[in-house]
């Protein structure tokens, strides 16, 4: 059993000398490689990597190209390899001297792979792809499906350390990295329409998973269905109705609850300190809660006294902006809410907003019915005699 | 599945052409004013250009400086286009942290200061960074909140279809990129096709059979069923090849491959 082993291993070393050789080719200097992707019809990959000038090719991975013995249940192979076609690709049908290959690593691949030239003319596309396949996939067997070097997940985060470190150290874990496809659920390894290599815009990425019942976090809290959600709430948040939910989730994993990219109150009742709306003043203007009096800032507002001041901007019990507003969607205009969660059995609390032509109002519930005036309406002005129509 | 797909994208164009200012909806007139700059002389938040473009902005906020960076981008790209430029800053925001972060972001479009937050409120401006784009008779014909995702792409394409530069398809294809999903069976059948395209012209009739056959397995096309003809037609199984050829002028009749091939399994056979 041993003599077939030996043979297959002399034979890898053998390939592992002739691939040393053949794969020289792959170390040659960007600007060769650049040259080369041009003569493969590369011109638009070869101008992206121009673009994204934290590609990181200089790191691009080195891999053991040799073939896996089959004693290693090899998991895939490739097709010509496994047909013993050795010479499809190199300069000998032997396979224990196969030669060097016969074309630079790309162009070779795309003879058979030839709809990946479809594929990398995407608007977005990965170094790793666009300078060599065999960054990520060997060419013969592996002991990994489609070819990879390594496990998907772990071959991503070996070059993309910054991400690697952000999912080791988050507290707050996302599931969609460490299951099905991990990287692969949101990202597509070769190119791209949208930024990051997303397969679609993150909302409809999102969706796919965040769009079913029952689907819970790492507390095992369920978490809501957002398909919906919006569907029964037609009034959508900006970044919502944008499709952008990075706007304020960060998808690899955070310190915040929610996976939110800054701080937010979790609670009803906040001390007001700005540094806890992190999240909402990215985007929103702070002065909206700072300055107690405005007639610009916010139509939330009675003349020129700021309501959303009196409420958010307390030493103690101040609402935070959760206590008015739903952050993704409602029924009513604002997103405000049409009820609030009031103590601990979950009891839901009216809130009971009229919007008025002049301002709103809101029915007795957390206080007792108030309400505000923002603008004058428009008084149309009297018809004179000259304007009424004469009767015939 | 085109027309799907141009039906979804018009729901994306629907769906973001009904954000707007809270005062000033899509297809109000704007009213154009001047104010002090950053450099000190007046200027006009909008020109007398084909397209204006504005943007209101917070430089003590990441996401108005990660937007001034993708705009100056932008701003130097289309230099040469009829667009006037022009950023909105309150006049709250130090000056020097305004100076710094336009300085940083290369910037060249005059910076208004909005005193006492005047236009701010006149526009109903409620989040920051948000793009407005006006026609060339000042009508608002866009209204682009920050995306952390395809936000460049986003305000370029938009400028570009209100200069007439790009169809409203082409924006669309921006708003709402056709999905990048992986593969799919199509895409193996067609990488075992090119293999036995290869070990065919190479003589390795037994592997390139057996290649076609899982390409047919996966997908089988007029091209995949000629080439399995020609394949048994090399290894004198002509009345298998005729088969092939008749299945490939099934699927596309005018395949000249199955033409041509048919005609002489045919004769062969005979």
């Amino acid at each position: 059993m041993s003599q077939p082993a030996n043979i297959l291993d002399n034979g890898r070393k053998s390939i592992a000398r002739n691939h040393r050789q053949s794969l020289s080719c792959s170390g040659i200097s960007a600007a060769i490689v650049g040259l080369l992707l041009l003569a493969c019809g590369y011109a638009a990959m070869a101008a992206d990597a121009k673009k994204e000038e934290s590609t990181p090719v200089a790191k691009m991975r080195k891999n053991d190209l040799t073939p896996i013995p089959d004693l290693q249940k090899p998991v895939s192979a490739h097709s010509p390899y496994q047909d013993g076609d050795c010479s499809l690709c190199h300069q000998n049908k032997d396979r224990t001297n196969p030669g060097a290959i016969i074309k630079q690593v790309n162009a070779l691949c795309l003879d058979c792979h030839d709809d990946f030239g479809k594929v990398m003319a995407r608007k977005f596309s990965h170094a790793a792809a666009r300078v060599n396949c065999v960054s990520c996939h060997n060419p013969h067997n592996a002991k990994q499906p489609k070819l990879l070097v390594e496990e998907s997940g772990a071959l991503c985060l070996s070059c993309h350390t910054a991400i690697s470190n952000l999912v080791t150290n988050a507290k707050v874990k996302h599931d969609a990295l460490t299951s099905d496809a991990k990287c692969m659920n949101c990202h597509n390894p070769h190119a791209a329409n949208v930024e990051h290599l997303l397969i679609r815009l993150p909302f409809d990425l999102c969706v796919g998973c965040h769009g079913k019942d029952g689907i819970k976090d790492q507390d095992g809290k369920v978490l809501t269905n957002m398909k919906k959600l919006l569907a029964e709430n037609p009034e959508q948040h900006g970044p919502v109705a944008g499709k952008d939910c990075s706007a304020c989730h960060t998808p690899h994993g955070g310190n915040n609850f929610r996976l939110l990219t800054k701080e937010y109150p979790a609670q009803f009742y906040s001390p007001y300190d700005p540094k806890l709306y992190d999240l909402c003043f990215d985007c929103h203007e702070a002065s909206v809660v700072k300055d107690p009096k405005t007639t610009t800032l916010t139509k939330f507002r009675n003349g020129d006294q700021n309501l959303h001041f009196v409420h958010v901007n307390k030493d103690e019990r101040g609402r935070t902006c959760r206590a008015c507003h739903e952050v993704h969607a409602s029924k009513q205009k604002h997103q405000i809410r049409d009820a609030v969660p009031y103590g601990k059995t979950g009891y839901m609390l009216k809130v009971n907003f009229t919007q008025t032509a002049t301002g709103g109002s809101c029915a007795q519930t957390c206080h007792l019915t108030r309400s505000y005036t923002n603008s004058v309406v428009p008084v149309a002005p009297k018809k004179t005699d000259t304007e009424l129509p004469k009767s015939p | 599945m085109r027309r799907l797909a141009y039906l979804a994208a018009g729901g994306m164009l629907w769906s973001l052409s009904v954000l707007a200012f809270a005062n000033v909806p899509i297809g109000a007139v704007v009213e154009n004013v001047s104010l002090p700059t950053l450099a000190g002389v007046p200027q006009n938040l909008l020109g007398d250009t084909n397209v204006s473009i504005f943007i209101f902005l917070n430089p003590e906020l990441s996401h108005s400086n990660q937007a001034l960076a993708q705009i100056a981008a932008c701003e130097k790209e289309m230099s040469g286009k009829p667009v006037h430029w022009s950023a909105v800053v309150s006049d709250r925001i130090p000056r020097s942290k305004v100076e710094a972060e336009v300085k940083a972001a290369g910037i060249t479009m005059p910076v208004l200061i909005d005193q006492g937050d005047a236009l701010y409120g006149k526009f109903g401006v409620v989040l920051h960074p948000v793009v407005g784009i006006t026609d060339q008779n000042r009508k608002l014909i866009a209204y682009q909140p920050f995306a952390k995702v395809n936000y460049g792409a986003v305000i370029r394409a938009q400028i570009l279809h209100a200069l007439k530069e790009i169809t409203d398809d082409e924006l669309a294809q921006v708003l709402k990129p056709t999905a990048a999903v992986l593969g799919g069976e199509a895409s193996v059948a067609h990488r075992f096709l090119r293999l036995a395209e290869k070990q065919f012209q190479t003589k390795n009739y037994n592997q390139a059979l057996t290649n076609i056959q899982k390409s047919l397995g996966k997908n089988p096309t007029a091209s995949a069923h000629s080439l399995r003809g020609q394949i048994l037609a090399a290894q004198g199984k002509s009345p298998e090849a005729a088969a092939a050829f008749e299945a490939a002028l099934k699927l596309e009749p005018k395949n000249s491959a199955a033409l041509e091939g048919i005609k002489v399994a045919k004769e062969t056979a005979k």
